[in-house]
């Protein structure tokens, strides 16, 4: 709405940030006609580290279908949103909200459904091979 | 009295005003256009479209005793609508002026002087239009308000002496100018304001309370105070008589208003991306938040809601009232994760602002930000009703009288702060 | 044609724009003071703990905390002596020592909390305590707290 250009500090509201640890973190970065939030999603191992980079990057090559979703995370983040003033004005404010908690939600329990069946075919591998030597 | 709602449409008003009997109203529609919507029983019926902006229309006026509409937009023109009448038909039309701005950014905002022989342009120029008919040459010619502002206009308002404008803008400060034109003004008398006022008299310049851009201007019906509402969440009022440094300002626990609107010398309404018009009262000795013109309990759009758990109470943190909130929370606190509706495809995005599940409806009768308040009946000093549009396309006409109790959580009880 | 011309930063040669120390009023004392005035703070915050007296302690820290460039020490010793406390608080209490603050210290502890959470690595605060203090100040100070963390430029 505000013709902004790089010197108009004043259009840029502090960040925040909001943690529980240093693998847990969002990143809010406010302005006046948009908002940037960004979510480094906790990995506890390094199977959750593939299986979120991997999975991130799948949404974010398909950005265009999210609409509110950036090709590209802020670094030292997974995944980064862009909220705009044309975004706010086509779709409910507390559905945003609500769609970026439930994305993040699915995202979580993916992965999670990821690893447990990576786990899982794991042990059937290695019960099947181990079988022939029982044989 | 319940509040009338009138659903205009499924985008946002972006701005409305009425003639002076209240049956049109004027409205943008996130658009390029106006449109003109005529009271037709209880329902209101689109009609005339004014197409002339090539950009985003961002704030309408229309004067009640000269009946002229005027238009600003992100195209850095405003327009004057005067009402044509066709010899032939019969029928009315609303004709354009272009009005030379002499500004190089977006027009954010314009307002007609009480006397409606001037008008006065917000812009992103970091200068204010002031515009007034020039009868030789027949067109509006524009002086220009500059310093000392730094950053966008975002809002404007007359005081009712015709020379004097507030101005609330990005810069975080709220000023009062003097917008005084030779040929169009009388020598005005002094006011609290000051004594002699040339163009471009600085008469007060007020910071917001903690670096919030001002969003919204008002002086109060007799001139003498300035009221302003800016984006760190709070309200200030301003006694000049009092000194330079008399400011009540109240601190609100909910998201930032971004109107306001005088009823009486001692009340004030208030809306904003809380979705709900709030009620202010007070006076020199202070002021204090005294409820929402919005009575959650009567209003009846909890239903859905209440199902889920979210409709028990208003939530303690303001509007964070939604579904999907309190699911958050559950799986935050409860590690309950038990989310309602089918995983998230990629048609997701598209699913996200339609009224949808439903499940998350908010408890306010608007659905989405308040745009703009305005004086609906009565006179200046003595409002009866006001009219508030919203970014979820509604028009609703509020009953001033009909105040309900504020029950946000941490609402009541700490307010009226006083930094004089 | 010769295209250089679009590269030239213009807006450099804007006289009225708003630069980044002119968006809040700068602290008018001078940063050996503020420096002082905290240290003299910390030894009165100390005996207010030594008494029990938590919602003392945490007014007194949070009155007059410095913000702004060029007080770096101050400031890390005010959020260390902030978060000292923060961390020796029961959880049981935290609702009514937040309910008790004044508005002012409130949105000021609201600074502290979002500070301490963007911190790396941490140091001494925990995660999970900070939010503890997020959530029950947020439900006395509401939505509203929270906004004036963004827009206050009197970082602390």
């Amino acid at each position: 709405m505000t013709y902004t250009n790089s010197e108009s500090k004043e259009v840029l509201l502090n960040p925040l940030t909001i943690s529980r640890n240093e693998n847990e973190r969002v990143l809010i970065e406010p302005s006046i006609n948009s908002i940037r939030l960004s979510i480094k999603i906790k990995q506890a191992d390094e199977i959750e580290r593939i299986l979120c980079h991997k999975f991130t990057r799948f949404m974010m090559q398909r950005a265009e279908s999210f609409i509110v979703l950036r090709r590209k995370p802020v670094p030292g983040y997974d995944i980064s949103f862009l909220i705009t003033n044309n975004i706010t004005d086509t779709m409910l404010k507390h559905k945003i909200v609500d769609f970026i908690i439930q994305f993040m939600e699915e995202v979580d329990k993916e992965i999670s459904e990821m690893k447990l069946s990576l786990n899982a075919r794991a042990r059937v591998v290695a019960e099947s091979y181990l079988a022939a030597f029982n044989a | 009295m319940a509040p009338q709602v009138f659903p205009l449409a499924q985008i946002p008003v972006t701005s409305h005003a009425f003639n002076a009997d209240r049956s049109q109203v004027a409205v943008s529609l996130n658009s390029n256009d106006v449109t003109i919507f005529h009271r037709q029983g209880a329902e209101w019926a689109a009609g005339e479209t004014l197409a002339e902006h090539d950009k985003l229309i961002t704030s309408i006026d229309w004067a009640p005793n000269t009946n002229r509409i005027v238009t600003s937009a992100q195209d850095r023109n405003a327009y004057v609508w005067n009402p044509t009448v066709d010899p032939t038909t019969g029928q009315t039309s609303w004709k354009p002026t272009l009005v030379l701005l002499r500004i190089n950014r977006a027009a954010t905002f314009v307002r007609w002087s009480p006397n409606e022989d001037k008008f006065a342009v917000a812009s992103g120029a970091r200068a204010i239009a002031i515009c007034s008919f020039d009868p030789e040459g027949d067109w509006w010619v524009s002086r220009l308000l500059k310093k000392p502002i730094r950053s966008t206009v975002l809002s404007l308002d007359w005081h009712p002496n015709n020379v004097l404008l507030a101005a609330g803008s990005a810069d975080m400060k709220a000023r009062v100018l003097s917008a005084y034109i030779k040929d169009v003004d009388k020598r005005p008398s002094p006011t609290v304001w000051g004594e002699k006022l040339p163009f471009n008299t600085i008469c007060a310049e007020y910071a917001s309370h903690a670096g919030g851009w001002v969003h919204s201007v008002a002086f109060s019906p007799s001139g003498d105070a300035l009221a302003f509402a800016s984006h760190d969440s709070s309200i200030s009022i301003a006694y000049p008589q009092h000194g330079p440094t008399a400011v009540h300002t109240i601190k609100l626990s909910v998201l930032p208003l971004v109107t306001l609107i005088w009823t009486r010398e001692d009340e004030m309404i208030a809306a904003g991306h809380d979705c709900e018009p709030f009620v202010f009262r007070g006076g020199e000795q202070g002021w204090e938040l005294a409820g929402s013109l919005d009575d959650h309990k009567h209003s009846g759009l909890s239903g859905s809601g209440a199902g889920k758990g979210v409709g028990s109470g208003v939530s303690p943190v303001g509007r964070l009232n939604s579904a999907a909130f309190n699911t958050f929370r559950n799986a935050d606190t409860r590690g309950l994760s038990s989310m309602p509706g089918s995983p998230v495809s990629p048609s997701g995005g598209s699913t996200l602002g339609g009224s949808g599940s439903g499940e998350s409806e908010l408890f306010t009768v608007h659905q989405n930000t308040i745009t703009e308040v305005r004086l609906y009946e009565g006179q200046i000093g003595a409002v009866n009703k006001v009219s508030t549009s919203g970014v979820d396309g509604k028009l609703v006409v509020w009953d001033v009288a009909s105040v309900a109790p504020v029950s946000v959580g941490g609402l009541a009880g700490k307010l009226g702060g006083m930094r004089i | 044609m010769d295209v250089n011309f679009r590269k030239i930063d213009i807006d450099k040669y804007d006289e009225d724009v708003l630069l980044e120390d002119e968006l809040y009023e700068a602290d008018p004392r001078d940063p050996a003071q503020v420096l002082n005035d905290t240290r003299t703070k910390v030894n009165a915050v100390r005996s207010a703990l030594s008494k029990g007296d938590t919602v003392g302690a945490i007014t007194l820290v949070l009155d007059a905390a410095p913000y702004g460039a060029s007080v770096e020490e101050a400031k890390n010793l005010n959020l260390q002596t902030l978060t000292s406390i923060l961390n020796s608080t029961k959880a049981s209490e935290i609702p009514s020592i937040v309910k008790s603050l004044s508005q002012d210290a409130q949105d000021t502890l609201m600074k502290y909390l979002y500070k301490g959470m963007a911190l790396p690595g941490w140091g001494d605060v925990s995660g999970s305590v900070l939010l503890g203090w997020h959530e029950k100040l947020t439900e006395v100070a509401g939505t509203g707290c929270i906004v004036r963390a963004m827009t206050d430029r009197r970082i602390v």
